[in-house]
């Protein structure tokens, strides 16, 4: 690694980005990449952080105008035309991208692009590009890489494409490699794969290493420098122990403060109950040996979704759904809503069996469960006024007058800490947190006694989410309901959960109270899970793994 | 919509479909002539003064026989193509509930749409005989299942939009779901193709009328001036002019609106 | 693959049988009894019964249909009321011209909409995609019989170049130069509406695939924009194109009747519109039953095409 103020390989001068929008994407971004070093460069969605990245390949957006300077080992790579570009791209300078499902082309083979990226720097003969398409999943650590050669995208797992997408971004031999976010969209231990992988990369290639992430986790794991962007401005910069340990700036400070962590060997153990304590009674919600195919079972092409699973949550309590892609939580959140059809087994909600009650009764039942979706953006009507939204409930059940209807939208606009004069805009209007606390609000507004949360945070910034995380605990402790809140992120359930079910395929691995099974897991995949996330901790940073020799 | 209508497409369409349909309108009043009407000493005349666009085989103006017949298009597209529209909407609608229903629907529209339009026009002229009477009805034959179809995929869209569960979730009933959700959300893809179907029917009410199975002689309608004008064209290849014009500028106009609305839907 | 194909065979089948039996019922409803046109005002009504029993019309209406459907899949298509002559011979001689006529129309159309597209979204032009649209969206909006009615008036009336209709008079593989002329004016009409659409479609597909992440990955690795467009976009575009080429088929088989009227082609289109207007009613019969049957296999042979071209479908089991 080389000093990156004496030696730099990128050089990013005052560079500004702006759209025809009035706020600038990129105000006033300087930075150095030095060879060999991993820089993280953090910031929330809005930052200015992708646009960066972008613009030192020249990917910027259509209308995107940037000004400043970029510079490439000294030469100056801002504003050149494309043909001159790809002198540049992959075989100087390459991306890997957020999203591995769409980053591959659906229509050609692994093998095809490989040779497709080989190809745009040199010519190579169809037998040399395969032989180094081989070396190249080799060197990304797919295991058969000759076989892997002829599937296409969607016959490889969500961490094998991020996998080939790097292989693409390594097929020119780059000296900087920009990462915009490379395992957001992976599960927890698929992403700590991905990110040994990258160190073993960097080095055995000595490939200096553009990280644009916004966990703070992946940053303290593999950086080694951290650059902090807001609203378009580097507000700190910094080695990342020094910055981890002592954060000069309150942006920072604050970005740092709302980063979740789960409990380390050393701390206490059980935590306090956050919830009303366990009381005898009928559980608010019960499922018995509860099963959920999906897909045509005429066919007989079905799978379970959910596998046979046994819950129980106690009136008040909060329980939470972990697991990762396919695990099934977000099934079963569902299923206790009554959206998906149940294929076998009972759904008890106050003690009554959701499926087999009359429609009558279960409308009765359903007013007292609520649901909050994970996307923003859908979750509210966009032809609605926040206010009618929120009483939309009330305008159900025929609930009260019209000015206690009014009256109780204040309230509950009050409880989510929102201004009463969002009951009169449009969802559109207002940010992505400001919808989920509106969410929320609908949720809460008949006083429900079952709500169910899926993933409500995810699609959240780490300030915001923190923020609404913490509204949800003070309202739950308020008003009492019981709720089941599935999240794949495992620091988030231990903030907000006092209880746990680990899920892994369709089936419940392990559950009981959150302080137990997060401090002594029982089970190998749950302690597995838990060594998976990354801790924002730079002095706690797992040894790299021993470089792993894989036949080429 | 009204953001869609202002843009220099919807302009440009509007002024088209407006311009047009004022002129089927006011017809009667600005028309020199009867449409039917022979006039004395004017055999295949070409445009003049006293015939802005000349006068056929049988001594009629040419004018006053395409404003009459753009009342047959305005006829078509503002009566037949909304009835069709709403009929397939409401089967659509109310089929869409039930699994059978459904089914048997979906396969019923399936058989529909395999004729090719021209053809289920030309059967059905077959079995009714010819007339406007015909071919409004085909028009309404054709929307339906377009329509039913349509609003079929945008209920389920809508039906799974977070949203509609929210409501579902704490026990709205699906009429509710319906009227305060699914309907004004799905309705605007509506309209692209309410604009498309409409230009649609005039290129139908031409082909009909000019294969000889649309209006009955002697009345006219713009696709049966364009078969006199093909029958004359080598005595008076100016007959046809007029009335090609009014029908391609009729459905340009449309296919503009059309296009202005599903541009301002996909933003 | 195979699988896939089989599991699209029996809807097919059904709605072929469906329509047939639609067809059937329809012809019955026609008003006008064939025995009236056949035997003649003056007949008997032994001579009258004969006829009916000869044309098998006193037997129950199912029975009816069996019948026909036997004979029509045996290429027994009887008699034609009022040509006279075999129905089957019939067929085969306007056949063989609409077959010329449509395909040289589907392949000028799938050709220039091909290149026009292709050459929109590789030049990356202001001026030239404003060009292509306002073309575009003309030719979508003239109807057939206009843009045949303009033809004809331009080439063989105004500038008499090209004959104004009819079949090359010694077919279509003695004088190929010949056939060309009588054929351009046609095909270009009907090519007309099928290559606005498509081209249409197939432009505005690859632009959505342009704006693809993977499209960006390749940028990323240093690959040319044309490249990009000719090996990545258009393979993706190109199944969802097809599936909209073979809805266009139906414009085509429509469009064919008015074509084949405007220029005189003695055709299929011919045939039924003669058939329709002297109520040939198993003319009419056979031949909507033709389209028909046309229409459902070429939405069988474009979900093939779609999911031959498309992995996803082709080899299946997403990991």
């Amino acid at each position: 690694m080389t000093d990156p103020v004496t030696d730099p390989l990128l050089v990013v001068d005052h560079l500004a980005i702006s759209f025809a929008h009035p706020r600038p994407a990129v105000n006033d971004v300087s930075l150095r990449v030095g060879r060999g070093e991993v820089l993280a460069l953090v910031g929330e969605s809005g930052s200015g952080k992708s646009m960066t990245a972008r613009a030192v390949l020249g990917l910027l957006p259509p209308g995107a105008r940037a000004s400043g300077s970029i510079r490439f080992r000294g030469e100056e790579v801002l504003g050149l035309p494309e043909a001159e570009l790809s002198r540049f791209r992959g075989s100087r300078i390459a991306m890997v991208f957020q999203e591995p499902q769409t980053a591959l082309n659906p229509v050609r083979t692994v093998g095809w692009q490989l040779r497709e990226a080989l190809r745009a720097h040199a010519p190579v003969s169809r037998a040399a590009a395969r032989a180094r398409a081989v070396e190249l999943l080799s060197q990304v650590e797919i295991p058969d890489p000759e076989e892997r050669l002829d599937h296409y995208p969607h016959q490889l797992s969500g961490g094998q494409k991020q996998r080939v997408v790097l292989a693409l971004a390594l097929a020119g031999e780059p000296e900087l490699l920009l990462a915009d976010e490379p395992t957001t969209a992976l599960d927890v231990t698929v992403q700590a794969e991905i990110l040994a992988l990258l160190r073993r990369i960097r080095d055995r290639t000595g490939t200096s290493i553009l990280l644009i992430t916004h966990n703070m986790g992946v940053v303290a794991e593999i950086a080694d420098r951290v650059v902090v962007l807001q609203q378009g401005d580097v507000v700190e910069e910094g080695d990342t122990r020094t910055l981890f340990a002592a954060p000069q700036y309150p942006y920072t400070r604050q970005l740092l403060a709302s980063v979740l962590r789960l409990p380390t060997p050393d701390d206490v153990p059980a935590a306090p109950l956050r919830g009303v304590p366990e009381q005898a009674g009928t559980p608010a919600l019960r499922f018995s040996d509860v099963h959920v195919r999906y897909g045509s079972s005429r066919r007989g092409r079905a799978f379970p979704a959910v596998n046979g699973v046994s819950l129980e949550l106690a009136p008040g309590r909060v329980l939470g759904l972990v697991g990762e892609s396919g695990s099934g939580k977000t099934t079963l959140g569902r299923l206790t809503a009554g959206l998906v059809p149940l294929a076998a087994g009972r759904v008890e909600v106050a003690g009554e069996d959701l499926f087999s009650v009359g429609a009558r009764r279960r409308r009765e039942l359903r007013r007292d469960l609520a649901f909050v979706h994970q996307d923003p953006e859908a979750s509210l009507d966009p032809r609605m006024t926040v206010g009618a939204s929120i009483r939309e409930p009330l305008d159900i059940h025929g609930v009260g007058t019209p000015a206690e209807r009014r009256a109780r939208v204040l309230e509950l606009l009050e409880a989510v800490r929102l201004p009463a004069d969002v009951a009169d805009r449009r969802p559109r209007a207002l940010s992505g947190g400001q919808r989920q606390r509106i969410a929320l609000a609908r949720a809460l507004v008949l006083r429900p006694t079952l709500l169910v949360a899926d993933e409500p945070t995810s699609a959240l910034d780490v300030s915001v989410q923190a923020d609404v995380l913490a509204l949800f605990r003070s309202l739950q402790q308020e008003l009492g309901f019981a709720c089941v809140f599935i999240s794949h992120d495992l620091a988030v359930v231990h903030q907000v959960a006092d209880e746990v079910a680990v899920l892994r395929r369709g089936e419940v691995v392990e559950s009981g109270l959150v302080a137990d099974v997060f401090s002594r897991p029982q089970h190998e995949y749950t302690a597995r899970l838990l060594a998976a996330v990354p801790v924002p901790d730079p002095a706690a940073r797992r040894e790299p793994a021993p470089l792993v020799e894989v036949a080429s | 919509m009204r953001a869609a209508l202002a843009t220099p497409k919807g302009v440009a369409g509007l002024v088209l479909v407006g311009g047009i349909v004022l002129l089927g309108v006011l017809g009667p009043l600005l028309a020199p002539y009867s449409p039917t009407q022979q006039v004395p000493g004017a055999n295949l005349v070409g445009p003049s003064a006293a015939h802005w666009l000349g006068t056929d085989d049988v001594n009629r103006d040419v004018l006053s026989r395409t404003l009459a017949g753009i009342r047959v298009d305005l006829l078509v597209v503002f009566l037949a193509v909304p009835a069709g529209a709403a009929l397939g909407m409401l089967v659509g609608l109310v089929t869409s509930w039930w699994k059978v229903t459904d089914v048997l629907t979906q396969r019923v529209f399936d058989l529909v749409l395999a004729f090719p339009t021209l053809i289920l026009a030309i059967a059905l002229a077959a079995v009714i005989g010819p007339g406007t009477t015909t071919i409004v009805l085909v028009v309404v034959a054709i929307e339906v299942p377009v329509f039913g179809r349509l609003v079929r995929t945008s209920l389920r869209t809508v039906r799974e939009m977070p949203y509609v569960e929210a409501a579902q979730v704490v026990g709205a009933r699906p009429w509710w779901l319906l009227r305060r959700h699914v309907l004004p959300n799905s309705l605007e893809p509506l309209t692209v193709q309410l604009a498309l179907s409409m230009s649609v029917a005039v290129f139908i009410e031409g082909a009909m009328s000019f294969l000889g199975i649309g209006v009955k002689a002697p009345d006219p309608s713009l696709g049966s001036l364009l078969k006199d004008g093909t029958r004359l064209m080598y005595d008076a290849p100016f007959l046809s002019l007029g009335p090609l014009l009014v029908v391609v500028l009729l459905v340009l106009g449309l296919l503009l609106l059309a296009q202005s609305l599903s541009e301002a839907h996909r933003d | 693959m195979l699988r896939y194909v089989l599991g699209r065979l029996p809807s097919a089948l059904g709605l072929l049988a469906a329509a047939s039996l639609l067809i059937f019922w329809l012809m019955r409803l026609v008003p006008g009894d064939p025995v009236d046109t056949l035997a003649g005002p003056d007949a008997s009504p032994e001579a009258r019964a004969a006829i009916r029993a000869e044309l098998g019309l006193d037997q129950p209406f199912l029975a009816q249909y069996v019948d026909w459907l036997g004979d029509v899949l045996t290429f027994d298509l009887g008699r034609s009321f009022v040509v006279g002559g075999q129905v089957s011979d019939l067929l085969a001689a306007g056949a063989v011209n609409t077959v010329v006529l449509t395909l040289t129309a589907l392949a000028l159309a799938v050709t220039l909409a091909l290149v026009t597209a292709v050459t929109a979204v590789v030049a990356q032009r202001r001026w030239l995609d404003a060009l292509l649209a306002g073309i575009n969206t003309v030719a979508l909006a003239m109807p057939t019989f206009a843009t045949g009615l303009l033809l004809v008036l331009v080439f063989a009336v105004v500038v008499p170049v090209l004959p104004s209709g009819g079949t090359p008079p010694d077919g279509f593989v003695a004088r190929p130069d010949i056939a060309l002329q009588y054929l351009l004016l046609p095909a270009t009409c009907l090519a007309v509406p099928v290559w606005a659409g498509l081209s249409r479609f197939l432009t505005e597909a690859l632009r959505s695939q342009l704006r693809q992440p993977y499209v960006t990955t390749a940028r990323a690795v240093g690959v040319r924009h044309r490249r990009i467009v000719l090996t990545q976009a258009l393979p993706n575009a190109l199944p969802s194109a097809v599936t909209v080429l073979g809805i266009q088929f139906g414009t085509l088989l429509g469009g064919a009747v008015l074509v084949e009227a405007i220029f005189t082609w003695p055709g299929l289109g011919r045939l039924i519109e003669e058939a329709i207007s002297g109520r040939d009613y198993p003319v009419v019969q056979v031949l909507l039953l033709l389209s028909v049957a046309i229409f459902v296999v070429t939405q069988l042979v474009t979900d093939v095409v779609h999911a031959w071209l498309d992995p996803r479908i082709r080899i299946g089991g997403a990991a």
